[in-house]
């Protein structure tokens, strides 16, 4: 029932501290705490007990307020400008204001006979603290993460990136969440159109809550085009962030996760880790190879195991096919089934190996090898080849360094069993075809998701799919 | 009801085309698990009664894998007649439960009756059924029908098949009279003109009953065996006769199919022999005109080195391996020159491509000589230019001897 004109303070504090009572009511956690200064004027300090460091609170308003003002010729101006010890505070005249910014952890001070009140911003709550990153982790490189507090996070980025030109804005989205979402760019380097619009976008979005950068990443991507590939890469890793605003892309901290979104990405972003740029160039250029490998593995070796074995079995040397035969003997479903029973099991398998307590997980494990590894094989219902056809597939997905990416290519997948199954060799071939188009048509943020590779740019090769040295990587910088 | 986007209507659609293109473009499409299949791994083609015998064998998946029953054999096979190969091949399925599949056919086997009818029909079938593979070799069974060969156990190998593929790829390699040859190499020259085909011999020595049992492999000395043996030599697609070891290898030399071999040598002043090892050759085929007739030059280049010298020589003297160089090659021209002559008059088919060598020089001439090639090539001259020589001689100089050097 929130009048659409905003309730402004009034000289008689009672009349204020009523109308705070009754827009926040009475919860458990609002402590109104009421002061009489040296000069006999009452004045009232509200907060959210648990999102103010009361320490800072006692040290730095209390005990000036009580100890040390005048006992005469007081005003809220020059108590504000002598006596409360805190860097920002800012006057608020209306209510809602000073209620939105008491909630994210801000002191609302009120004196009788102002018709304005103060808001000290004195947050502090419990935080995790910088941890090691638990997602994605490398061998050598900075070993911090982002936490789940926004202004922690956007400081780690700035202490990597330490020039002028780095520029953050921050947006408050969901109507319930008030979510603090801040924009942290190189301005020069990254496109001022994309900000734009990206701005635009954030204040058009109307939603009850921002929880996760998951939301804005679907509620942001533009055209509603249809895709199960990631458009927007994610880290909790603060030098990667930063290595991605360098680039000239658009990092979106969200309050509250630790999962920083960087716009544009592009697919070859999915396939690069880190650690790429930790090690020696030679070694870093074959790792990716080797994850372009697993990329494909992951998504092709069920579907290549069931064409060949059904359609092409001319195609397999003979020792080969004997000894695939041989096992396949006695196995009572189409390599299609069986291979679609395997999957399933072993997704089934991950997936309660993600969800279970820590405890438990490893119950999940031994029953996970016994049973799909061993029983099965044995109890004749699936051939020993699926087993490590399946196994594969597995390892290669646990490769890719973007967990977003590796989902993706585990449900393609299936999509590729399925053309498999149906047409062979032909229906891969197909199925590859109908990708290829579809990751060249997809854009991300208006950029070619295949970019440098499709359209091809040469002068972004040197970090595309190899890593070149650095001697040859372009700079960035120079563009702008 | 909604109204339905027009791009979704375009999307569904396009993934609706796709789906009919990809299932009215799939061509031949056949879709076989593979303990459905009976993988061929030999054919053989008897003539019996003016009709063909055709004898397939087949693995038993089963005993493939590590834990088989070891009663059963791992090789199956089955034989039918009838006029055609495809038909007796169509009529064996009414004796077995898994669809033939050819594709991994290793070894095609005629008998000599076939080959002296003629192999080009019973070939018809293999060139154009779109599942055999056209990499498969072909043998001529000498003085056996293919059905006792593809019924007999082999030793060293569980598949039989198998066995037999591998020896003659490996003795094709490191012994030149085995020449293993394959479809595609008789299909050319099957077309070619001035060529005529040959086909290794592939013979059972010892008690073939007991053979096709599997107590022939129960101890370390075989009751029988096979074995490559000798080249059988046709005339377009009829076979007319073998040659023995030593022409066998006058033919492996001149068409260039040695990789590496051994040849045996008279020594020096004594009826000991010893051994060349070959180790590269090559063969040149010049064909020249002499007063307006054809004549045939070979340029034949070995490299050796000089292995179990029986001699009694002094190999510390460089002159000691001119010498064995010089006889080397002399026994070198000596059995090509042999096989070059038997071929010629006791066969008179020109298996060595000389005629393929004249139409590509003189291919005007050739028209000429063409009709009545195989009388022309009975009397062509040949002249054999040896390049020989003798690089090593392994890792001990001189024969083992008690006072070595002090003779001679």
């Amino acid at each position: 029932m929130k009048p659409n004109q905003e309730i402004e303070f009034s000289n008689a504090l009672e009349q204020n501290i009523d109308l705070i009572h009754y827009f926040m009511g009475k919860s458990s956690d609002v402590i109104v705490r009421e002061l009489l200064l040296p000069c006999k004027l009452r004045c009232v300090l509200f907060y959210l007990d648990g999102m103010v460091d009361k320490q800072a609170l006692q040290d730095n308003v209390v005990t000036p307020l009580l100890e040390r003002s005048p006992e005469n010729n007081v005003s809220i101006h020059s108590l504000e400008e002598r006596f409360i010890n805190v860097s920002e505070v800012a006057k608020v005249q209306s209510i809602e204001t000073a209620l939105d910014q008491m909630i994210s952890g801000g002191v609302l001070f009120l004196m009788d006979k102002a018709n304005y009140g103060l808001i000290i911003p004195l947050p502090g709550w419990e935080d995790r603290g910088i941890t090691e990153s638990q997602t994605q982790t490398t061998v050598r490189g900075p070993q911090n993460s982002f936490t789940e507090t926004l202004r922690t996070n956007t400081t780690q980025v700035r202490r990597i990136v330490k020039d002028t030109r780095v520029r953050i804005s921050t947006v408050k989205v969901g109507k319930l969440t008030k979510t603090d979402i801040a924009i942290m760019y190189i301005k020069g380097l990254a496109d001022e159109d994309l900000i734009k619009q990206l701005h635009e976008r954030l204040q058009s979005i109307s939603v009850d809550r921002i929880l996760e950068g998951e939301y804005l990443e679907e509620l942001l991507s533009k055209n509603k085009q249809w895709t199960l590939f990631p458009t927007s890469f994610n880290s909790d890793r603060p030098d990667s962030i930063a290595a991605g605003i360098l680039e000239g892309k658009i990092a979106l901290f969200v309050d509250g996760t630790p999962f920083v979104l960087l716009v544009p990405s592009f697919f070859t972003d999915f396939i690069q880790s880190a650690d790429d740029y930790y090690q020696p160039y030679i070694y870093s250029s074959a790792i990716r190879i080797l994850r372009y490998i697993s990329l494909f593995i992951c998504m092709l070796a069920p579907s290549v195991y069931i064409a060949l074995t059904t359609y092409h079995q001319d195609m397999l040397p003979t020792q080969l096919l004997l000894s695939l035969a041989a096992q396949r003997e006695g196995v009572p479903f189409p390599a299609f089934v069986e291979a679609l029973i395997m999957e399933i099991a072993f997704e089934i398998l991950r997936e309660a190996g993600l969800r279970m307590p820590r405890t438990i997980g490893q119950a999940v494990s031994i029953v996970g090898t016994i049973v799909i590894g061993q029983a099965a094989v044995e109890a004749g219902i699936v051939s020993a080849v699926m087993v490590i056809v399946v196994a594969i597939t597995a390892i290669s997905s646990f490769v890719l360094p973007a967990y977003t990416m590796s989902l993706t290519t585990r449900l393609i997948r299936f999509g590729f069993m399925g053309f498999a199954a149906m047409f062979g060799a032909y229906g891969l071939t197909i199925g590859i075809l109908i990708l290829v188009v579809h990751l060249c048509s997809l854009q991300s943020y208006g950029f070619p998701y295949m970019s440098p590779i499709a359209p091809y740019l040469q002068g972004e090769q040197s970090d595309a799919i190899l890593r070149f040295p650095y001697r040859n990587l372009r700079k960035k910088e120079s563009r702008s | 009801m909604k109204c339905i986007s027009v791009k979704t209507v375009k999307y569904v659609s396009f993934f609706i085309l796709c789906f009919i293109f990809a299932a009215l473009l799939s061509s031949c499409w056949s879709r076989m698990e593979l303990n459905d299949l009976s993988v061929i791994l030999a054919l053989g083609i008897d003539t019996v009664d003016d009709e063909y015998e055709v004898t397939v064998q087949v693995v038993d998946p089963s005993q493939m894998s590590k834990n088989r029953a070891s009663d059963r054999s791992p090789a199956i096979s089955f034989s039918e007649r009838a006029s055609t190969v495809f038909e007796a091949v169509r009529k064996i399925t009414t004796k077995t439960s898994r669809k033939l599949y050819f594709s991994h056919l290793r070894l095609l086997l005629f008998d000599e009756k076939t080959a002296a009818k003629g192999i080009k029909d019973p070939l018809e079938l293999l060139f154009r059924d779109h599942e055999v593979r056209p990499d498969f070799f072909i043998a001529v069974a000498r003085n056996v029908t293919t059905k006792d060969i593809l019924t007999f156990v082999t030793p060293t190998e569980v598949l039989p098949a198998m066995d037999l593929d591998k020896s003659l790829k490996i003795s094709e390699k490191a012994w030149a009279p085995t020449a293993a040859i394959n479809v595609v190499d008789i299909l050319q020259i099957l077309m070619k003109d001035g060529m005529e085909p040959v086909l290794t011999g592939l013979t059972l020595i010892g008690d073939r009953e007991k053979g096709k049992k599997s107590d022939n492999v129960k101890q370390p000395l075989s009751l029988a065996e096979y074995q490559y043996l000798g080249l059988g030599v046709f005339r377009e697609e009829r076979l007319l006769g073998w040659l023995n070891e030593s022409n066998s290898k006058a033919y492996s030399y001149i068409t260039n199919r040695v990789t590496s071999t051994i040849a045996t040598a008279k020594c020096p002043q004594s009826k000991k022999d010893f051994v060349i090892e070959v180790t590269n050759t090559h063969t040149k085929i010049i064909p020249l005109l002499k007063e307006n007739k054809p004549f045939i030059q070979l340029l034949i280049h070995v490299e050796g080195t000089a292995d179990e010298i029986q001699c009694t020589i002094n190999m510390k003297q460089s002159a000691s391996l001119q010498e064995l160089e010089k006889i080397g090659s002399a026994s070198f021209e000596n059995i090509l020159m042999e096989g070059v002559k038997k071929v010629q008059n006791s066969y008179g088919v020109d298996i060595f491509g000389f005629g393929e060598a004249f139409h590509r020089k003189y291919p005007k001439l050739w028209k000429d000589w063409k009709e009545d090639w195989n009388d022309t090539f009975k009397q062509l001259p040949v002249e054999i230019i040896m390049d020989f020589h003798l690089n090593k001689v392994g890792k001990i100089l001189s024969p083992i001897d008690k006072e070595p050097g002090k003779k001679e």
